[in-house]
């Protein structure tokens, strides 16, 4: 069978990895032994590129309502909703989201990158306009994509920038769809909710916010970013991940729209793939009940965070944000990036390599993301595994 | 504002993103072949062209533009559906 081309030209990038003898995109945790250690290359290595914020992969509440659900209901749903019926837990869920964020309706979907495809293909197409942030995470684009519609991006967190672009549309501004995020996943900025909230009431429009890295992390009961911000009302959908905060797989919207329910019939990525399996419709609610009451969590992750961004920035480190779940330590030059990516895993941290065009500037970066079971001893010891390096700072 | 003049304010435009890659560029010049701008890239350039002409050009047009005169054309057919 002849070589397919385009597969050749990821090769060669992959090639070129190889014969650094370093595969930053091919990690295994040969063994995970808690939500911040694992066994990777015969070592046990402290985990700071997980997105396992309040570190409820182990709780032992969550495993028991997984458990019981696997026994009860099985392993799979083996079809997709609407084709093969829904089990009483995915809506159960949905009812529990919804009452989560005081919204008249929840949607779940079977990941969270489908939950931005399905939200966004669902909601515009052909001849619509899609206003999104330059720094939109892949499943937007993708789902931008997959709808069909007009998109036009604006600049990273600048609300004046997307007015601007609004003020062009014209009478198609009251049309637009905005799509921002809460916290983005490469940097951990936060984008100016309550600035977008007043553009989107200056033209009439409709404003989604992902809170893929804010749901759990930030606002009352772990709410997001935009609850923190006081502007949850106006976020017309609010989109979010089982997969980080809730230590579980799937995706999500909640919203007042009183079309939420039949949005689910018009949505390809909600249509055609399977539900969610029994085990993590339950674990998942179990995770939300605990994620809620969860402020002791939230108080350690924040001093965590604290911890490690002020530890970083003492070792002379250029650091993406204020202290955040998510702090990345700029490297700017991608080779460079990668040797030190190497060296700390070789030192017993893992974290995540970022290279452009993921990342914002042009520049690489190693993310680090911090959880609420960190102790205190293990982030001094990812500072201190930072601190060995002798290579350039940037 | 005719095609040229549009092509010469986009030859403005790209000249320091191009890094000296093309000695002279023009109306055939490729942004992604010749000037090696990834797509990140085309898309920022996007939004200076949005900003410079006061238009809207929607990413998904970008695919159909592939030379620095198919992103004039674009941006002249969109001065003139505004005017």
């Amino acid at each position: 069978m002849r070589e397919n081309p385009r597969l050749q030209a990821v090769q060669a990038v992959r090639q070129e990895l190889a014969t650094l003898g370093i595969d930053p995109f091919g990690v295994q945790i040969d063994r995970i032994l808690s939500p911040t250690e694992g066994l990777i290359h015969g070592r046990r290595t402290i985990l700071a590129g997980t997105n396992n914020y309040l570190g409820l992969t182990f709780d032992p509440g969550t495993i028991a309502a997984a458990r019981e659900a696997l026994e009860a209901a099985g392993t799979g749903t083996t079809g997709s909703r609407m084709a093969n019926g829904s089990y009483a837990g995915h809506r159960e869920l949905e009812v529990d989201l919804a009452a989560f964020y005081g919204k008249r309706d929840a949607i779940v979907f079977s990941t969270g990158y489908q939950a931005n495809l399905g939200m966004i293909s669902a909601l515009v197409g052909t001849g619509d306009v899609v206003m999104i942030d330059a720094d939109s995470h892949a499943s937007i684009y993708d789902g931008c994509r997959l709808s069909g519609a007009n998109v036009i991006r604006f600049r990273h967190n600048d609300a004046a920038d997307l007015a601007k672009r609004m003020r062009r549309l014209g009478d198609d501004a009251a049309n637009a769809l905005i799509v921002v995020e809460g916290v983005y996943s490469m940097l951990g900025d936060r984008a100016p909710l309550g600035d977008f909230a007043r553009v989107k009431q200056e033209f009439g429009a409709t404003l989604m916010v992902d809170e893929a890295h804010s749901m759990g992390v930030l606002g009352s009961k772990g709410r997001g970013l935009a609850d923190e911000q006081g502007v949850l009302a106006d976020v017309d959908y609010v989109v979010g991940t089982f997969s980080k905060s809730l230590g579980n797989t799937g995706g999500f919207c909640v919203s007042d729209s009183p079309n939420l329910d039949v949005l689910r019939y018009a949505s390809r990525p909600y249509v055609f793939t399977a539900s969610l399996p029994p085990a993590t419709i339950a674990a998942t609610r179990q995770a939300l009940r605990t994620l809620a009451a969860a402020d002791d969590l939230r108080l350690r992750l924040q001093n965590n965070a604290e911890r490690l961004h002020a530890g970083l920035g003492a070792l002379g480190f250029r650091l993406g944000a204020p202290a955040n779940a998510v702090v990345a330590v700029l490297v700017g030059d991608k080779i460079e990036a990668l040797r030190f990516w190497d060296h700390l895993l070789k030192h017993g941290v893992y974290v995540n390599l970022m290279v452009p065009p993921a990342t914002p500037g042009g520049e690489s970066l190693l993310r680090c993301s911090v959880s609420a079971a960190h102790t205190p001893g293990q982030i001094d010891a990812i500072c201190a595994a930072f601190a060995s390096w002798t290579g350039a700072k940037a | 504002m005719n095609h040229q003049d549009i092509v010469a304010k986009l030859v403005d435009i790209l000249e320091p993103l191009a890094e000296g890659r093309v000695a002279d560029i023009g109306e055939n010049t490729e942004l992604t072949g010749e000037l090696a701008l990834d797509s990140l890239r085309v898309m920022d350039l996007v939004l200076a062209v949005e900003d410079e002409f006061d238009i809207s050009i929607p990413i998904n047009a970008l695919a159909e533009i592939k030379t620095v005169g198919d992103l004039a054309a674009q941006i002249e057919t969109t001065l003139s559906a505004n005017a």
